[in-house]
């Protein structure tokens, strides 16, 4: 069975714990000296969904604004966006909106109302919360139905759950797009096809 | 017979090495023996056997007489058009000969260099040749003397300096996440030091130009390597990704690195040398504890551009929770050389060690004959084919998960390990000291060849992670292979980081060669051994031929004249000014304009308006003359 590489990037404000959810769902670690990441870092997952074998590049991106011209050229080609806050954060709640449209913009997306994103609410171990469940939601439904998953890099909540829908939605996505595509093809082979019986 | 040799010792490329040689007195005491039997290698290898025992010979009678009259050691011989840097150490002689264009000073470096090398990868020279076939040495000197005339400039061997990538293009925050990247590696306590390297070139390093120089001969020689299609010595583990062999440091270098501070008190596991007793806390390195001061630069030995240094106060200021040493935590003391550095010779068996002698003399002699031309794949700008060049994501960039330490895996690894190393189960090379020599280097330059004389060799062990055309390389200790933790965590650690800055290197698009200006100049960083300079770095540039000989002339001067400061040197039709402080060499020439020299004094001269041009043009470059 042949293995398709796909590549999912994390989005979000600096310090929401983007490296944290690639290192645990890679590696199984914690680390909470980690360094800000400078532009970007990726690391590969092979794993098996629904039974396709699937290597998973996941990309780690820089929160900072002064990281952005790092970051930007490292959208293109991604085949879902996980768009990550901090459920301890308000703030980087409110900037999902922009991450979204900064993604949008710098990958190019042709479709951006069909494209996967996913949204995680990371630190969930966290016991002061300054979003709620509700109003994650109530954001993911209003913006295109995102699928939502409130996480923890520290102790591994839902991590991985959230990556395997990530490939799931990848996975769906490229079904339609298959399905469309045959169908092309079949009516520019038949057309010459239709006309040698024609002529004969 | 002597002067058809001497009309064939004309140069053929100036700042080339014509000659070079090591020459074993012991294997030649009587009358009767024959000179070839002291012969351990010659360059060029298709000499006739009889010019090669011609010079040999005369060397080794003329150095000795020299020596004996002079009560001090040969350093440099002419002959003809050839000036010879020697170099004598208990029986045995080296000799390298270039043009006498090249500075003493320059050919002296090359051949310490070229002895330091060797030294570095094989340990004490005497007991190499113990050890080894003389044809497995042979080939040795013969990548090691490749490598260090490949691919350069004429005004790179000037200098001696080292290869870095070029800082103009690169966005100074990369140069920061390469410099943390290495920090992060130093968490381990088993790491001393290390440096990153992209397509053969600098672009961080904790360790000293000379040491980092050394580092990079591997690294060359695992990437011939890499390019061979299944390799058996690169079937491993970690997918070929990860290599290793021992090399020897001396004393100093040793020293050297354990003096830069390092904060160890991250490491979170525990290490045989854990329980040495805690040293006081010494100065974190991380930007969280880089006070925002220029007065302490926070990256004393790996700061590559002085926007880097310059960068990591504004980082902090705002960045304030990136992480927090715990001084409470005993702190791993690494000061102290492992009582396992200095084992005795050959204390680990000499288990089949011939049949990896073959396997290594094959690839040495792959490495050496790919070096040739490796040199310019190397270094040519859009050489697609060779580095894969199309950022399509290739999965095999580097995949975690098959990544397994224990167990078997990590026998296959300490197995492909003794295959890579020739010689590998000699810890310590201390043995080898016989009558010191005392050696004074004439130019004022502190040679490490100096102090090589003195020390015994410390027994470590060069960590390599190729992540395409980038590479990790740390010098660890020997133990770090067999503590599957500690390797994990450098491994793991760094992955992610060593993939993102790939990518970024590997996308940045060489910055087109600037119009040639209407001046040239040449900067070099005697404490980075850096150069910067303008030039297309073209072999047979003919415009620049003037300005690089003049420069070659007055660095000569500077090595040989320690109070000189300013200098201008003149011909008819062009002025070069050159300046030296402690720190840094500037050379400058400005185009046009007839200089007006009447050949006495004029105060109108406008040679001597050449020190204000250049502070006034070189301030956009990054050089500053004030």
């Amino acid at each position: 069975m042949t293995t398709s590489l796909l590549k999912v990037i994390l989005l979000g404000d600096g310090g929401v714990g983007k490296s944290s959810i690639m290192n645990r769902y890679v590696t199984n670690k914690f680390d909470a000296h980690l360094f800000h990441t400078i532009g970007v870092e990726f690391l590969n997952k092979d794993l098996e969904v629904d039974g396709h074998q699937v290597t998973l590049q996941i990309w780690d991106t820089a929160g900072q604004e002064r990281f952005r011209s790092l970051r930007t050229p490292f959208y293109r080609g991604s085949d879902c966006c996980l768009l990550t806050f901090s459920v301890d954060d308000s703030q980087s709640f409110l900037n999902l909106g922009n991450w979204k449209k900064e993604f949008i913009y710098y990958a190019d997306v042709k479709e951006p109302e069909k494209f996967p994103f996913v949204v995680l609410g990371n630190k969930v171990d966290v016991t002061e919360r300054q979003v709620s469940s509700e109003e994650a939601q109530q954001w993911c439904q209003e913006n295109g139905d995102y699928p939502y998953y409130e996480t923890s890099a520290k102790d591994a909540t839902n991590v991985a759950v959230a990556f395997e829908e990530a490939v799931r939605r990848v996975l769906a996505m490229d079904e339609r797009t298959d399905h469309l595509i045959p169908t092309d093809t079949v009516k520019l082979h038949r057309k010459p096809r239709s006309a040698a019986t024609c002529c004969s | 017979m002597h002067d058809k040799l001497m009309a064939e010792l004309m140069p053929p490329d100036s700042g080339r090495c014509n000659y070079f040689f090591l020459y074993d007195g012991s294997k030649v005491t009587g009358e009767g023996d024959p000179t070839r039997e002291g012969i351990c290698y010659f360059y060029p290898e298709e000499t006739p056997l009889d010019r090669q025992e011609l010079l040999c010979s005369q060397f080794a009678g003329v150095g000795r007489c020299v020596s004996e009259l002079s009560s001090s050691p040969v350093r440099t011989l002419r002959l003809r058009h050839n000036k010879f840097a020697i170099r004598m150490k208990d029986d045995f002689l080296w000799a390298l000969g270039c043009s006498v264009e090249v500075p003493t000073v320059s050919v002296c470096e090359l051949l310490d260099q070229l002895i330091n090398l060797f030294c570095f990868y094989n340990g004490s020279v005497r007991q190499s040749y113990q050890l080894n076939s003389q044809e497995t040495l042979a080939a040795r000197w013969a990548r090691y003397l490749s490598y260090l005339q490949s691919g350069s400039s004429e005004m790179c061997h000037i200098f001696s300096c080292l290869k870095t990538i070029d800082s103009t293009n690169v966005d100074p925050l990369l140069l920061l996440k390469a410099a943390l990247i290495l920090q992060a590696c130093q968490r381990c306590p088993l790491v001393l030091a290390g440096c990153i390297l992209f397509r053969g070139r600098v672009v961080s390093t904790q360790m000293s130009p000379e040491l980092t120089m050394k580092v990079m001969v591997h690294e060359s020689e695992t990437y011939t390597k890499g390019q061979r299609i299944n390799g058996p010595s690169t079937s491993s583990s970690f997918d070929g990704a990860v290599s290793s062999t021992t090399v020897f440091l001396t004393m100093s270098e040793l020293q050297y690195l354990q003096a830069a501070p390092v904060d160890k008190d991250f490491s979170s596991h525990s290490t045989p040398s854990k329980n040495a007793p805690p040293k006081k806390t010494r100065l974190s390195r991380t930007l969280s504890d880089t006070p925002s001061t220029e007065s302490e630069p926070s990256y004393p030995s790996s700061s590559q551009s002085p926007q880097k240094a310059s960068l990591s106060p504004h980082l902090s200021e705002s960045d304030t929770s990136v992480s927090s040493p715990t001084p409470s935590q005993s702190t791993a003391d690494s000061l102290n050389p492992s009582p396992q550095w200095l084992r005795p010779p050959l204390s680990n068996g000499k288990h089949s060690h011939e049949a990896e002698e073959e396997a290594l003399d094959q690839s040495y002699y792959h490495s050496f004959h790919n070096n040739g031309d490796g040199g310019s794949q190397i270094h040519s700008e859009g050489d697609s084919s060779v580095f894969g060049e199309n950022s399509h994501l290739n999965g095999d960039a580097a995949c975690g998960t098959v990544f397994d330490f224990r167990g078997t895996d990590s026998e296959n690894e300490r197995s492909h390990e003794d295959k890579m190393v020739a010689g590998d189960s000699r810890g310590c090379c201390g043995t080898d000291q016989g009558p010191k020599a005392e050696m004074k280097d004439p130019s004022h330059l502190p040679s490490v060849f100096d102090n090589l004389e003195e020390s015994p060799f410390i027994g470590m062990t060069l960590y390599m992670h190729r992540v395409k055309g980038l590479v990790l390389a740390l010098l660890v200790e020997p133990h770090f292979l067999s503590d599957a933790a500690s390797m994990e965590e450098v491994y793991h650690s760094s992955l992610a980081s060593l993939n993102g800055l790939e990518a970024h290197l590997r996308t940045i698009s060489p910055g087109a060669p600037g119009a040639p200006g209407p001046y040239m100049f040449a900067h070099f960083d005697c404490i980075q051994s850096t150069l910067t300079t303008n030039l297309s770095g073209r072999p047979g540039g003919a415009p620049e031929h003037p300005f690089v000989r003049a420069t070659s002339l007055l660095h000569s001067h500077f090595c040989n004249t320690e109070t000189l400061q300013e200098a201008i040197i003149r011909s008819a039709s062009a002025a070069v000014y050159g300046t030296r402080s402690v720190a840094q060499e500037t050379y400058f020439q400005q185009h046009g304009g007839s200089l007006r020299n009447s050949g006495i004094p004029n105060h109108q001269d406008s040679a001597f308006s050449l020190p204000s041009k250049a502070r006034h043009r070189l301030l956009k470059h990054g050089v500053n003359l004030l």
